[in-house]
């Protein structure tokens, strides 16, 4: 432990972190008791509607692994906002991160960070999770993306190729048309400069596609042709939901190994009663419950006993930190898929939960 | 028309009870007015509390400040009443409001209604339980707000008198002065233990989290800061009971306005049988009452000038309350519902009128359901 660690951990008992955050940050916007914050330094359009972020977080950034994704708050409309997005280049040694997003049509976060974020903008990051990473012997890889799952792909190629290769690595990356392709001259003199690095485009709703760019939707003829040695790859494939699901049906039982991560989210159950499973962090446990319930009863029919008042939304009291999942307010019935804090009483499970109970 | 018959017939006015199938309307039009203001929460409402969090910062830190020089009388006078504001923002429009949940969608830790702590010797903890819980479920229910009379006032009629309440003026200006014990210890049920039905033990165990932020108050205002003051020791410590103090009688004043004032009504538990969100709206309407002024003196109460909005809608950020109100009391109109407002002075007459009148024996009113 450094000095100032030792320090802070004495004082901690005096400090509260909010009136520590106040003041500190009228020094510096970054400056924080307890959480990580990054401040936006640079931004470049890198796509149609895509745009790279280039952060500067403080010191209590615990790093990151190439491959791997971080959680980025930020405050829309009042409301802080948690997502996912994943480093697009390799560690850096000013401890600058790169970030690289695509919007989303309606969605919250991504339209924000790529139409409205200035430079200036202070993000807070959570760790950094994932174990799509590079192990440390040399392997022979095959890299499989769609749209914006080509972020954690770059950050890994970014580290591979700053030495020269000595395996084969190809990179397979679907988009809808050329001007929806990030790093397209990156990739170009990357495949220029080490000839055992492939890089394979396939556009679905190009119109004039030019040579060597492929189109449709993956097939095993096309990995076939294009990687005759598939049998001894890992393969990584990053990208939305139906994507890396029908991909992963093709390759997963013919490659060395097969690694996926899904960048949207699965469908949530909508039909009230199928059950669910909410996860108990604090307490480590996991109950299965009927969806469309309010969580309270639901709850203390599987014998738990969470705290409550009134149990009618007016006290607070139930209000627990929903961590993960989608919950219907039983009053109105709109839903809530935000992780954040809810009451009990009156919201019901719309999908698997993890509550912070 | 004979004055008295004038009197009936506003009194009459003021008691009015829509009948069933007239309050589940009227309770569908408050929540209609509760989903628009929901829907509506953004930017603008997060912008406003963290000013108000600012304002409590900078009144704190430039009135502990001042009191360093607290020799210089204007100094100590400013320090003191600088303090006494920012404490007053702290308890009221910042924690209050926070701790009610009502800036839980920003979803900032900071403004957490389950963790947020306020500087105040009660606990957040407690407070949600006798205050989010008992009293604003139970508004005005006798024997289930504990808020009535606090226990120790007799205010209403209703309440049986006993020859103790003579002396009720006197503990009502000790209570004032202390108000934020009073509030502190309130769920600790003192009486329990003199009865014998709880042992010392138990008493001790439900007075730990008290004691030890009630410590922690103490120390901050009573030792550090007059140590580090130095030689000034005392005017800081002097300054700091006063600006406790100013904060305790204002928060007294505004919190007995908002329930003690002539018109409110009490209610039997038996309203809780079956009570539809309607009649819950009433009930909440005809126990409150609401104070008329300026900006200032809304955001100074923490919006509790708006009580009414306030019981209900509890967990909507209390600076939306005046615009509420504009449409709480045109949907109150339509449906005859008495809406009490009144401007401090008035309203705070009433509560001394209470205050004094039944220290004195009156006839024993049976508490009726108003149906
Ligand atoms: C591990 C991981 C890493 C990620 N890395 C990146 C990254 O590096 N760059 C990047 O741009 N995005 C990345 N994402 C996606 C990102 O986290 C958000 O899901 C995305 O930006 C949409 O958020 P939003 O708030 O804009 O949309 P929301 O407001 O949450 O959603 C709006 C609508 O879009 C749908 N939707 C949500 N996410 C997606 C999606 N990814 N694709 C298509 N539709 C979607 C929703 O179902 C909803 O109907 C990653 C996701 C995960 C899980
Ligand atoms: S129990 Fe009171 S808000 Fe849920």
């Amino acid at each position: 432990m450094t000095a100032s660690q030792t320090l802070k951990r004495l004082v901690a008992p005096l400090v509260d972190p909010a009136v520590y955050d106040f003041w500190a940050q009228k020094v510096h916007p970054t400056l924080s008791w307890d959480r990580c914050l990054a401040r936006v330094v640079e931004r470049h359009v890198e796509a149609r509607d895509t745009v790279s972020l280039i952060l500067k977080p403080n010191g209590l950034f615990a790093g990151f692994a190439p491959g791997q994704h971080l959680n980025v708050t930020v405050e829309v409309n009042g409301v802080r906002l948690t997502r996912s997005y994943s480093p697009s280049d390799a560690v850096n040694k000013d401890g600058r991160i790169r970030l690289t997003i695509k919007a989303i049509a309606q969605g919250k976060v991504s339209q924000h960070l790529v139409h409205n974020c200035q430079i200036g903008d202070v993000v807070e990051l959570g760790r950094a999770y994932g174990d799509m990473t590079l192990p440390k012997e040399p392997h022979a890889w095959l890299f499989v993306t769609a749209g914006s799952g080509i972020t954690p792909i770059m950050s890994l190629l970014n580290t591979l190729t700053q030495r020269p290769l000595q395996q084969p690595i190809s990179l397979i990356y679907w988009a809808r048309t050329r001007a929806d392709l990030c790093f397209s001259e990156a990739l170009h003199e990357m495949s220029e400069s080490d000839p055992l690095l492939k890089i394979h485009t396939v556009l679905t709703r190009e119109t004039n596609r030019v040579d060597k760019e492929l189109d449709g939707h993956p097939r095993e003829s096309l990995f076939r042709n294009l990687v005759p040695d598939l049998e001894r790859r890992r393969i990584y494939t990053c990208g939305p939901h139906g994507f890396v699901q029908s991909v992963e049906s093709l390759l997963a039982d013919k490659a060395a190994a097969f690694q996926s991560e899904s960048f949207s989210p699965a469908a949530v159950v909508t039909t009230a009663g199928a059950p669910v499973s909410v996860f108990l962090s604090k307490s480590n446990i996991s109950v299965q419950i009927a969806s469309g319930v309010p969580l309270l009863e639901a709850l203390e029919a599987e014998g738990l006993k969470p705290a409550y008042g009134c149990r009618m939304g007016i006290c607070n009291t139930c209000s627990c930190q929903k961590q993960d999942g989608t919950t219907t307010d039983t009053r109105n019935g709109n839903t809530f898929s935000e992780p954040g804090a809810v009451r009990l009483c009156i919201n019901s499970a719309n999908s698997d939960l993890t509550l912070e109970l | 028309m004979t004055s008295s018959m004038t009197s009936v017939l506003k009194n009459s006015a003021k008691t009015h009870r829509p009948n069933d199938t007239q309050l589940a309307a009227f309770g569908a039009e408050l929540d209609a007015l509760r989903e628009r203001t929901l829907t509506d929460l953004g930017e603008r409402d997060a912008r406003y509390i963290r000013r108000i969090y600012a304002a409590v910062r900078y009144t704190e830190v430039i009135g502990r400040g001042l009191l360093f020089f607290g020799l210089f009388p204007p100094a100590w006078i400013v320090g003191t009443l600088l303090l006494g504001i920012s404490k007053i923002l702290d308890n009221m429009e910042l924690g209050h409001n926070v701790i009610h949940g009502q800036y839980d969608w920003m979803n900032d830790p900071h403004l957490s209604g389950k963790t947020f702590e306020w500087d105040i010797v009660g606990t957040a903890d407690h407070w949600r339980k006798t205050h989010n819980y008992s009293h604003h479920t139970y508004t005005n229910i006798k024997g289930m707000d504990e808020d009535i009379g606090y226990g120790v006032l007799r205010l209403f009629p209703e309440q049986r008198w006993r020859p103790f309440f003579i002396g009720q003026p006197i503990y009502a200006l000790i209570f004032a002065l202390l108000f934020q014990w009073g509030v502190a210890i309130q769920d600790l049920r003192f009486g329990q233990y003199f009865k014998g039905k709880k042992t010392g033990k138990e008493m001790l165990e439900e007075m730990k989290p008290f004691l030890k932020k009630s410590r922690r108050q103490l120390i901050k205002d009573y030792v550090i800061f007059p140590l580090i003051a130095g030689p000034f020791f005392v005017p800081v410590l002097l300054g700091n009971l006063v600006a406790n103090g100013i904060r305790n009688l204002w928060t007294y004043t505004i919190i007995f306005c908002g329930h003690f004032t002539a018109d409110v009504e009490l209610f039997p538990k038996s309203v809780l049988r079956d009570e539809s969100r309607g009649q819950w709206y009433y009930r909440q309407i005809r126990g409150s009452s609401n104070l008329t002024g300026s900006k200032l003196l809304h955001i100074m109460s923490g919006n509790l000038s708006h009580q009414i909005e306030h019981h209900l809608f509890p967990d909507i950020p209390a600076h939306r309350y005046e615009e509420m109100s504009q449409e709480v009391r045109a949907i109150c109109q339509r449906y005859g519902v008495h809406y009490n407002r009144g401007p401090l002075v008035k309203q705070f007459s009433q509560v001394i009128w209470r205050i004094l009148r039944y220290s004195l024996p009156s006839k024993y009113v049976p508490i009726k359901a108003s149906a």
